[in-house]
């Protein structure tokens, strides 16, 4: 009876162990799940469970003694980095940024472990602004902007420059940002410097031009045909030289001050664009061009009026150049009134091939030129009127007086017939059209 | 670099959140009104008038920042029962934005004056009022400073950048009183006098912010 009882009593404990040793068996299998399931060799090979799980274990630590070997290895490179990077979390703080960071936001008083808000470390509106977006939007975005570092002694202030920065950003898991910036003030100066000594080799080459002209225009008075063909076209080319210089002068000039002397006068729209279109009908009949003006008969606006006619004149230069024979070049002008203002639109197309996609953001740039089918021909530039919009630097020019009255101007291909398409905008309209005026 | 990997400790109640979100605006609407500063500097002494058409549109967005931060809150102390630390911060912060707007207000008074200023020949104080200026803004940026360190003892230097401002106001106001036989109109000189007037104004409103957040730290007020 005793030795029943003691055997059911150890069944029962047997079973109860039994049990556990399944339960436990069955747990740490599926324990081993996840950590088999990046390591099929191992897996495959039936072993006890015991020595699996220690082998897994020191499998897992090999792993993350790896993991952090190769992060750190990438934190020392990104530190090393010649860009400035930083990342921020989900509230902006930041939570690291690398040696290169730290120069160009001057950001000495933060010590690497310490999570504060970038803004209590930057004050940069922009900066701030971006990774917002970013979050926001979750796409990478690039902004360029003027960074003044903030200055608490007045007597440095002036020695404390500003800088143009560039920062791209890129947003990360849970919300964090990571943004890298990159001073472009080097290459801004470099452009300026530039620039500048292309100004000043300008103004050195005037007045030796003018020397050489001179003599050729007594050259020219002396010579006998047939040999004056010479030299008449060397005074062409001597001309054409001057006027570069000329053009040069005065776009550095405009550009170094963009609130240029306006002689500012009410200027009749329409009749500048068909005067500066007399001016160079002579060309354009050569091609047998026609002109189609269509819009407003009279509107005037407050412009420099010399200053404008330049700019017509560039412009229907430029479509007389790049129209084939027999066109017609279409100029439309519109009121667009907006809820506070009316702005002034001014189409030119022409019936050329238009400009090259590729070349759209450059042609308002100096001397650019794009692809060889718009190349002009030597012979059209010689016989320019104006001499300045053969020298590369008409659009540029024109885009410059323009901006200098606060307006806009655009560079397209037209949709439907794919040729140029010049779009200029200006918000200054005096009158509609005095006609109007019941006086 | 460890910090990052941390997850962001959640056990951070409620109201702290909303507190150091608060700071985030107040810090991004520091950010603007420097900002704004800068440019009626640039304006006022350079003849940057590109500058001074940009300031009217900062402060559209100061003035929005302003009644957001002071409707925020009002808000938490509503609704999310703030210790006696978190009223005295709430309470100086709903203060301290007000002395920024009107700050940026000044800023704006600047541009205004730089364009009607603009045809006149410069006047030879002027070198004298961009100096105070400068210091008005190294004021503004050690506040700025201040408030984002929760730094109490800003005090001093600021007492110090203070007197300098006032000094020069005092000095360029005499100047302009006692002119004598002054030939030609009289309207640049009495630009030149608002213009000191405003940035006198902005200086102290600088050290009031300074005030402020030594109120935040210590509960004194000084």
């Amino acid at each position: 009876m005793f030795l029943l009882a003691f055997l059911m009593g150890l069944a029962v404990g047997l079973g109860f162990w039994v049990w556990q040793q399944v339960h436990l068996n069955w747990y740490l299998e599926r324990l081993l799940q996840p950590l088999n399931s990046y390591n099929h060799k191992i897996s495959n090979i039936k072993l006890l469970l015991r020595p699996r799980l220690r082998q897994d274990i020191s499998m897992v630590n090999k792993e993350r003694q790896n993991l952090q070997q190769s992060l750190s290895t990438y934190k020392e490179v990104l530190n090393f980095a010649p860009l400035g990077y930083l990342q921020v979390d989900e509230e902006n703080q930041l939570l690291w940024c690398n040696q290169q960071a730290r120069e160009i936001l001057y950001l000495q008083r933060w010590q690497p472990g310490q999570v504060r808000l970038l803004l209590e470390l930057v004050r940069s509106y922009e900066l701030d602004q971006l990774i917002e977006q970013t979050r926001d939007w979750q796409k990478p975005q690039v902004q360029e902007w003027v960074f003044h570092p903030a200055c608490e002694d007045a007597k440095v202030m002036t020695a404390v420059k500003s800088m143009f920065l560039r920062a791209s950003s890129l947003p990360l898991s849970a919300g964090q940002v990571g943004v890298f910036l990159e001073n472009c003030q080097p290459v801004l100066d470099l452009k300026q410097e530039r620039d500048r000594s292309f100004s000043d080799l300008a103004h050195e080459l005037r007045t030796p031009l003018t020397a050489i002209r001179l003599v050729v225009e007594t050259l020219q008075t002396r010579l006998e045909p047939p040999l004056d063909r010479w030299v008449n076209r060397l005074m062409q080319e001597v001309d054409r030289l001057i006027n570069l210089v000329q053009s040069w002068l005065e776009l550095t000039q405009m550009e170094n001050n963009p609130t240029m002397q306006l002689n500012l006068e009410q200027v009749e729209m329409r009749s500048l664009i068909i005067s500066a279109w007399e001016t160079l009908e002579p060309i354009a009949q050569r091609q047998s061009l026609n002109i189609n003006y269509s819009g407003l008969e009279s509107i005037y606006i407050q412009a420099d009026k010399s200053r404008l006619y330049q700019v017509f004149i560039n412009l229907l230069d430029n479509s007389i150049k790049y129209s084939p024979a027999a066109t017609t070049i279409d100029i439309e002008t519109k009121i667009i009134s907006t809820d506070s203002r009316q702005i002034l639109e001014i189409n030119i197309i022409d019936s050329g091939v238009g400009f090259a996609i590729a070349d759209l953001p450059h042609v308002f740039e100096r001397f650019y030129r794009g692809d060889k089918a718009r190349y002009r021909s030597p012979v059209s530039e010689v016989n320019s009127p104006t001499g300045i919009a053969g020298s590369g630097l008409g659009l540029a020019i024109v885009q410059q007086i323009v901006i200098a009255h606060g307006g806009l101007i655009k560079a397209m291909n037209h949709p439907e017939t794919g040729s140029a398409w010049i779009q200029i905008r200006f918000s200054q309209i005096m009158t509609n059209s005095p006609s109007q005026d019941y006086s | 670099m460890k910090t990052v990997f941390d997850t962001p400790n959640h056990e951070v109640p409620q109201i702290e959140r909303s507190i150091r979100r608060l700071e985030r605006d107040l810090l991004r609407m520091g950010a603007l009104v420097e900002q704004s500063f800068r440019l009626s500097h640039q304006a006022l002494f350079a003849g940057d008038l590109i500058a001074a058409e940009q300031i009217p549109k900062l402060d559209k967005k100061i003035d929005r920042f302003y009644r957001q931060i002071e409707s925020d809150c009002t808000t938490i102390i509503m609704r999310e029962a703030p210790t006696e630390k978190d009223l005295r911060c709430l309470s100086a912060f709903m203060q301290l934005v007000r002395d920024l707007e009107r700050i940026g207000d000044y800023a704006k008074d600047l541009a205004e004056i730089a364009i009607k200023l603009f045809p006149y020949p410069q006047h030879s104080s002027l070198p004298e009022i961009a100096i105070m200026s400068q210091h008005a803004q190294a004021m503004l940026a050690t506040c700025l400073v201040a408030l984002a360190d929760m730094d109490e003892t800003s005090g001093q230097r600021m007492k110090h950048l203070d007197d300098a401002v006032d000094n020069a106001y005092e000095d360029l106001y005499q100047t302009f009183a006692h002119l004598e036989n002054f030939p030609g109109v009289m309207e640049p000189i009495l630009l030149l006098t608002l213009a000191i007037r405003c940035l006198e104004r902005m200086a102290d409103h600088a050290t009031n912010i300074a005030q402020r957040v030594t109120y935040i730290v210590t509960g004194q007020r000084s």
